[in-house]
Parts: C-alpha cells; structure tokens; sequence
C-alpha cells in the first residue's frame, strides 16, 4: 500500500518515517509539490501513501465542515508502524470547535497534521487564484503545519513559514522556507527524532 | 515574544480547551488547561497568568464568578470571555465585571490572533508603565536620596511616608537652604500624584504684577502683549503637585484668589469667563515666621489654615550635626564624579571645621563648600586648608545668609540681644544703646515673643 514517492540520501533506513497521505480525491500535483517539500526542509524521503476517506467523525452537520482535531487524532491513531510524522492532505473545508475555518492543523509535537486546499484556491481580485499561486499556499501550510509537529511555535521574526497566518494576504505574504532560527531548531528536532526511532528501531522493523 | 507569556482555558469541554490550548501553544506560550473556576483559582494560586480565556457556562463556579474573583485577587490578570451564546447582555455583564474581552465561539482565526496581540501589548504597557513608575519614583527620589540619620530626619521621613497618600495640604517650615523642596518632591514621588506634573513656582522670584498671570493663565487679549491665551501653572499642575516656595512673599490680593482655588476646586484664567476645574494638591513652603506675619496683617488666617493642614519642619544643619560628615560624603562623591577629580575622602581635622560651622545657609551652603573645595582640591583627600575660610570667618558668612530687609535684619537683632539677656528689658536696651520706651515699642512692631520651650534656632 505505501508507495516510496522520493528517495534521499539517508538510504531505506529512514524511509517511511514521514508520510503524506490524501484523504479522498486530491490532485497528483499538490501531493507531488507537498511530499517534495517535506523532502526539501526535512532532508528525508516521504512516502506518498494511497487515498483514504475522511473519517466520517469529523464531520460536523451543523457547520458542514470538517473537525480538524479529529481528523488529526484520527491519523495519529491510525498511521502505519514506523511512520513518525503523518501529513494528510483534504480538498474540504475544515474548522475545528473554537474557529470558523483554518487552512491547517496540528497538535505542538503531535504525529499528525493536516492541510485543506479548500480556502487556498481563491483570488484576492478574482475568483480563482493562479494555480501556481495555488500551490505555492499549499507548501506554505504543509511546511507550516509539519514545522509545528516538530514543537516549532510560531515565528515573529521577518517572513518566515512559521509565521502565523490566518488569511490569505498573510499566508501570501510570507515565504516558502523556514528562517536561520526556525531551520536551526528543526534540524535539532529532526535529529532527536532519529535518534529516538533508532532506539525503538527493533520493535518498529519486527 | 519578549519573554514566554503563560495563559489558562477554563472550560468544561475538553475539545474546547485542548483546541484553544493548540492553538495558543502555538503562538510559543505556557498554557494550563482547567475545567472549573474553582481548579483555575487554586492554579492561579501558585503561578502568574498573563490572560485567562473563561467559558460562562461551567459546573460549580460559572464563568463570572470566577471572573470576579480573579479582577479581585489577581487583578493584573486579563481575563476573555468567551461563550457559544453570544447575547448582549452577556456581553455588557462581562464588561461591567471587568472582563478584557468577549468572544463567541466559535471565532475567526484573525479575530483571535489580533485579540491575543492586543491583550498582550496592553499586558505589556501595564508592566512597563509599572516599572517606569519605579523608576520615576527613584529618579524623583523619593526619600533615599535625602540624606539624614538623625533623630529630626528619621521623624521627618516617617512623617512623610504616613502623609504621602494623603490629598491635604502641606506646609513646609525651614531656614533657607534645607531642602524644602526636595521634601516637597518626595511628598509627590510617594502620592498617587506621581504620574501628574510636579510644578513648583518660587513666589519670591515673580514679580507681583506677574505672578498673577503666571499662576492662573491668560486668554488672548485679556492685556496689552496677551496675544495668545496662555496655561496657568494651576493648569499644568493638573492632576499633580503645585509646589508654591517662599509662600510668605505671596501678596494678600493673591492670597485671596488662591484661597478662592483651593476652596472651590475652579478658576477663570485672567480676562476668561469659563471656570476651569482644578485638580492638585497644593505644598507650600516658607522660611519665614508666618504666624507673626498673619498678626501684622500680611498673611491671611484663613489662607494660612487652609495650606496649612499638615506642618513639616525641617531642621536647620546645626540642628542634625551627625548629619554633615554623610551629607559631606554625599556631596563629595556627587562632586567627584560630576567633575571627573579624584577626590576620595575629606581629613579628620577638615571634618572638624564643618562639624564646629554653624552652617547659617545651611544644606546649599555645605553643598557649595564642598564643591568648592573638591573643585579647587589638588589631593584626593580634602584637607583642613580648604575650609580654613570657614573656620577664620564664621560671622561673616553668617551675615550673608541672614535677613535681606533692614527692617528683618532688625528684628533679628533685637530678638537675638533680647534672648541673649533672657528678655531683661533693662539690660538689652542698655546693649543696644537705646532706651527702654523706644525698645517697647520696637517689641510691639516686630511683634517679638519670648518662646522659652523654642529651641535655639540662631547662632551659638
């Protein structure tokens, strides 16, 4: 069921640990720009895994939107054995108790994130935005959202993707990188995390 | 983030606290979660928190009555409330009871991001605000930069930490150059007045076709040269100090407009016809003896009542001896390092000659021999030939400082000769070489009194 969407340098020990998964029907080129992004900060292969549906829990009638929390806790919870950050990818639009809408989510730390294109696709003048627009929003949240699962806050300096962005402008205003700072403590946290897996690499492998 | 802020969620939802705590985690702050009013109390209770965001509806102690008990017992505590019924009643009642803000779940992701920023930076200006005042209050100096161990001193800032607070009127009473000022400044930096304006005017210094003007204001054309309307320095002391030195040289036509002040809390400015509500607290100073003053009819009664609700003295150099080697010392140092000589320390035997001065100008006086000394010094130690002035010509300084009028300078004397001769009539007019009839009559205008219990205040 996985597919190994990019090899890097780190060999096949390290595959599998990151994962970007669809949840229904996503286009081949966000998952494509997603997962080599990942790749690009994290400096380890992605597997790109196979669709799966939302979790029918998530959603929420009354809103009609999708709980963003739950889906989180839902991928934490099912996330194939060695996998130790799961990014999934959704076209609807996702909320969670206490917001009217966000673009992304994920717990400080946690295994899970999750990013909707829902809101990503419109224009600041027209309708539709350009899709490479389009598509550069997606890599701003995907980099966003996996930076907090690695325990990165927020970031107040210049225009880093760390940087809190709740519209639009904001999300288009910043970069599609992380700032000295923000690289620093995510290559620290990246390692921990190796350094972690290595230890509970019997079990996981087994 | 200057530093890393710690804020609580209070709620009975567990999906409500864990998406608020995310979210706020986020943004790289400490965040404690509580699901009733009571559990955020107790947690309130061992750590500072800089914003509680509180659900209204909650088991046990609802939203507002933990909001009220948190603006009671942590009151630099910003709390927001927020609520799934946003009523406007709600709304007002959190307001009323002091809440920062109202939210209504669920909110905009920017509506809430610009709330934490806005509640942050006001957490910011009230802590900045709160170490400025700190800071003022030392650079105002308070009371450690008015030097004094003795007993007259000690008494003397005890009396002015208790009164500090107060709003009443102050006066101050003390020979020229004791630092009447510098007490009536410590008096502000310890009032709730500290933010406002400290304004002092020297009474003596005005002229009294000014003085007027000065004091109250002027609107435009209200005299020849008035071509803009112009603040009184009642009006720019508004909400702090008006600090009126050498109060006895007021005239008794302005004793009359300012008594009008301070019982009416209101003025017109000079040719205006809007009263103008006044908001001070008045301290005035004298080095003169006002109650003689009032019994020859220069001073108003009623005037003197009413700025002198509260009496300071401060006492005259001689008085607190033990004082000069510290104030020496201090002025030695400021000296030292505002003139950039190394000047370390002042000889036993130069200490000597202030201890035996009698100081007639007294703080200001030692004040200037010191600089002069350390300004002319070619050693780091202050020698006895640096005050050899002091110790050659004790009268002649004293005269210096003495009365100005020659009618003062009279009564002086008269009284100094009568003290000495223990008010024998006889015997002071035989050494002031006039007769007994003319001496009566001079006791009578000076309107001199014998105070047996006063303590010696002229020279030894």
């Amino acid at each position: 069921m996985n597919v190994a969407a990019n090899r890097s340098d780190h060999g096949p020990a390290k595959e599998g640990l990151i994962a970007v998964i669809p949840l229904g029907r996503v286009g081949e080129d966000v998952l494509r720009v997603v997962a080599d992004s990942l790749q690009g900060i994290l400096r380890l292969p992605v597997d790109l895994l196979e669709p799966e549906p939302l979790p029918p829990e998530a959603f929420m009638e009354l809103r009609n939107q999708y709980n963003a929390m739950t889906i989180i806790k839902h991928l934490s919870n099912n996330r194939p054995g060695k996998t130790m950050k799961i990014l999934g990818v959704t076209t609807k639009d996702l909320c969670n108790p206490i917001l009217t809408y966000v673009f992304g989510e994920a717990y400080m730390n946690g295994a899970a994130a999750v990013l909707s294109c829902y809101r990503l696709h419109r224009g600041r003048e027209s309708e539709f935005a350009p899709r490479e627009v389009f598509l550069e929003r997606v890599v701003k949240v995907a980099l966003h959202e996996i930076g907090h699962t690695f325990n990165l806050p927020h970031c107040h300096s210049g225009r880093c993707v760390m940087r809190a962005s709740n519209t639009l402008a904001e999300l288009d205003d910043k970069l599609n990188y992380l700032c000295d700072y923000c690289e620093m403590f995510l290559s620290e946290a990246v390692r921990d995390m190796l350094e972690r897996e290595k230890g509970g690499a019997p079990q996981d492998a087994s | 983030m200057a530093r890393r802020h710690r804020f609580m969620v209070v709620d009975d939802e567990l999906i409500v606290r864990e998406s608020l705590a995310a979210w706020l985690e986020k943004e790289g702050a400490a965040v404690d979660k509580a699901e009733s009013g009571e559990q955020a109390l107790s947690l309130m209770e061992q750590r500072f928190y800089d914003i509680l965001f509180v659900d209204i509806k909650m088991p046990g102690m609802g939203g507002f009555g933990l909001l009220e008990q948190v603006k009671k017992q942590f009151p630099t505590t910003l709390v927001v409330i927020i609520t799934a019924y946003g009523t406007v009643e709600h709304a007002v009642q959190a307001m009323r009871l002091g809440a920062n803000d109202f939210l209504v779940k669920p909110f905009d992701p920017e509506s809430l991001g610009l709330l934490v920023a806005k509640l942050l930076e006001h957490q910011r200006l009230l802590e900045e605000s709160q170490y400025l005042r700190g800071e003022i209050s030392r650079c105002w100096a308070g009371l450690d930069q008015i030097v004094g161990k003795s007993p007259g001193m000690v008494e003397l800032f005890d009396t002015i930490s208790e009164i500090a607070g107060s709003e009443s009127s102050v006066l101050i009473l003390g020979e020229t150059g004791t630092g009447k000022e510098l007490i009536a400044r410590a008096i502000h930096a310890n009032s709730k007045r500290l933010g406002g304006p400290f304004v002092p005017i020297n009474c003596g210094a005005i002229p009294e076709s000014l003085i007027e003007s000065e004091i109250f204001g002027y609107e435009k054309g209200s005299f020849t040269g008035a071509v803009r309307a112009k603040k009184g320095l009642i009006e720019v002391a508004e909400g702090g100090t008006l600090f009126l030195d050498e109060v006895g040289e007021i005239s008794p036509k302005m004793q009359v407009d300012l008594l009008r002040v301070l019982q009416d809390k209101r003025f017109f400015r000079v040719g205006g016809v809007e009263p103008i509500t006044a908001d001070f607290r008045l301290i005035s100073a004298t080095h003169k003896d006002l109650n003689s003053q009032i019994a020859n009819g220069s001073f108003r009664q009623d005037f003197f009542y009413r700025i002198n609700v509260i009496t300071l003295r401060v006492p005259a150099l001689r008085e607190r001896k033990e004082d000069i080697p510290l104030l020496a010392n201090h002025f030695l140092q400021r000296f030292s390092r505002e003139t950039n000589r190394h000047v370390d320390s002042i000889s036993d035997e130069a200490m000597d000659i202030l201890m035996n001065y009698p100081w007639p100008g007294n703080i200001r006086e030692l004040e200037n021999v010191v600089e002069r000394a350390v300004v002319t010094s070619k050693k780091r130690i202050i020698t006895p030939d640096a005050f050899a002035y002091l110790a050659a010509e004790p009268a002649a300084a004293m005269s210096c400082a003495g009365p100005r009028s020659l009618q003062e300078a009279e009564a002086a004397h008269i009284k100094r000769i009568l003290d000495e001769t223990e008010w024998n009539i006889s015997r002071a007019a035989k050494v002031l070489e006039v007769d007994r009839t003319t001496l009566h009559k001079k006791i009578k205008k000076y309107d001199l009194h014998q105070h047996l219990n006063r303590p010696e205040t002229d020279r030894r």
